[in-house]
């Protein structure tokens, strides 16, 4: 078996790979704009006051943190239909996807939601502010900024995790190249076209989010003699050896 | 620290003011925080027009009285009744009491005005929009006319120039001047302050304290939690000293400083004086 670049080429451009790099694509989109939904809302349920939410909340963080992706996967797509819910193969892909990437943002909007000044909250509140209010002009405003950066990772994550959900047979970028591998016996050529085509995703997704993070990373206001923004570690650290 | 007060100090004229019915009530107010007990049966009425400083040793509860005032704490015990409202809880025949909601006691909020010791600005919005945000968006209030209000109360705090501004560009000293203006944006009939110069290099602590002695002046009632006896001195009607959750003087400017009942009073005063 010798390396192909006429196999490569014909690979990478293919209609049938380029479906997949599709599919890709909007999967991971619609499984994160769903599950950081729902990771929002399940942040506030272990943000609230209200016990049972609060509880509901850390098992459900637990459950979805605790178990592989893999295997919430196959038991949404195998196991549901045993006990009356049955889902396509789209569906049960977008609803683990999901379910699983909740669990994470969850996480990711609580520690931004707390990393913002306690009295901020004092301010907000003592400005008769409800905390609806509190939370649109005081406090979001300026968790997001925290948040961005591992949201922007976790994007990234997704683009590469969609992959596993080939084993539900869903016709994405993976499953694609395993079905042109075997069936051209081109297995090295296929997958480098695959890993080609996770690249360019992952790239392309981390110049929009280094313009994204350039955004919200602006200090607050007009830059003007603030020294205290926090100087890099990795950059200050190279300086240091030079 | 007397270097401060002497500044302000001169300018105190003897006030015998006309003073207005009860605007804050507090009666036999409990407060703890898990075992500590930190308010003790805690009273004190506050007239319409009256300046009250409140003074007392780090973890007296101070900051706490102020906050159960403006209900950022619950009460375990007793009742706080500010601008005619029993504060934060709902009272059946029987006496008992529930916590309100959380629009209830906002809306009971914008009553009063708080300032913080650290200032507490809007970092991403600047002068102007920390002023006008409450009116305009919690109040309802015109934008235009809020802002004309707020360009107004920054001149009266000193920083008219300042209004676009961020907060990060502002020293500390300016930075509590616009907390108050934000807080006077509300058109609050009761104004608190948690130790509003404790933060401040001292070179800032003279501008804000004018500020304040302006709007006692203005017949504003004021409970200033501070160390600043000048302040006390310029502007109080009484001073109160708090000690382990109990108020254990309380006495109008004169006899707070010459003629001081309690221990804790004396020394204190033998400190800062
Ligand atoms: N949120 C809280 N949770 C638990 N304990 C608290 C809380 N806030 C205050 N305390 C405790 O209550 C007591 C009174 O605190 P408070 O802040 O009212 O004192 P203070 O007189 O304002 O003191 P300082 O001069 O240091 O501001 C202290 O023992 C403090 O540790
Ligand atoms: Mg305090």
């Amino acid at each position: 078996m010798s390396w192909s670049w006429d196999h490569f080429m014909r690979f990478l451009f293919s209609d049938y790979m380029l479906h997949g790099v599709w599919t890709t694509i909007w999967l991971s989109i619609v499984a994160m704009v769903l599950g950081c939904s729902l990771g929002v809302v399940v942040a506030f349920m272990k943000m609230s006051k209200t016990w049972i939410l609060r509880q509901i909340a850390n098992a459900y963080i637990w459950v979805w943190r605790g178990t592989p992706l893999l295997v919430q996967m196959v038991i949404i797509y195998t196991v549901l239909p045993k006990v009356g819910i049955r889902l396509g193969v789209v569906e049960s892909a977008i609803v683990a996807l999901s379910l699983h990437e909740a669990a994470y943002f969850a996480e990711i909007v609580r520690s931004g939601v707390l990393s913002v000044n306690r009295g901020q909250k004092d301010a907000s509140r003592a400005l008769g502010m409800t905390w609806a209010q509190r939370m649109r002009y005081v406090i979001i405003p300026q968790a997001t900024r925290v948040i961005i950066p591992p949201l922007g990772n976790q994007f990234n994550l997704m683009i590469k995790t969609t992959s596993l959900a080939s084993v539900i047979s869903m016709e994405e970028l993976f499953r694609r190249t395993q079905q042109l591998a075997q069936l051209e016996f081109k297995v090295l050529e296929a997958y480098m076209c695959a890993a080609c085509w996770y690249l360019l995703m992952t790239t392309v997704w981390g110049l929009i989010q280094k313009q994204l993070e350039a955004h919200y990373d602006k200090p607050f206001g007009p830059v003007s003699d603030s020294s205290e923004k926090k100087s890099d570690p990795v950059l200050s650290g190279q300086a240091a050896q030079v | 620290m007397t270097r401060m007060e002497a500044d302000v100090v001169p300018a105190a004229p003897a006030k015998p003011r006309e003073l207005g019915p009860p605007i804050v009530e507090i009666c036999n107010v409990e407060k703890r925080f898990g075992s500590n007990h930190v308010l003790r049966d805690v009273s004190l009425t506050v007239r319409r027009g009256e300046v009250v400083v409140i003074a007392g040793r780090s973890g007296s509860g101070k900051s706490t009285l102020l906050r159960c005032i403006d209900h950022l704490e619950t009460i375990e015990g007793g009742t706080i009744h500010a601008c005619g409202e029993l504060m934060g809880y709902r009272q059946d025949s029987m006496g008992k009491k529930t916590e309100l909601s959380d629009r209830r006691v906002a809306r009971q909020r914008r009553n009063m005005g708080m300032v913080f010791q650290s200032f507490n600005l809007f970092p991403h919005l600047n002068v102007l929009r920390n002023i006008t945000i409450s009116p305009v968006k919690i109040m309802g209030e015109d934008p235009a006319r809020a802002e004309a209000h707020a360009r107004e109360l920054l001149e009266r705090v000193g920083l008219p120039d300042k209004a676009e501004a961020y907060p990060s560009q502002l020293s500390g000293g300016q930075q509590q001047r616009v907390a108050i203006a934000r807080a006077l944006a509300m058109r609050p009939q009761v104004m608190l302050f948690d130790e509003p110069t404790s933060a401040l290099d001292p070179e800032m602590i003279s501008e804000v304290l004018d500020v304040m002695i302006d709007l006692s002046r203005q017949g504003m009632t004021m409970i200033v939690v501070t160390h600043e006896m000048g302040f006390a001195r310029a502007a109080a009607d009484r001073v109160l000293m708090m000690a382990d959750g109990v108020i254990v003087e309380d006495a109008p400017p004169e006899e707070f400083f010459t003629n001081p009942q309690s221990e804790h009073t004396r020394l204190f005063l033998s400190k800062i004086l």
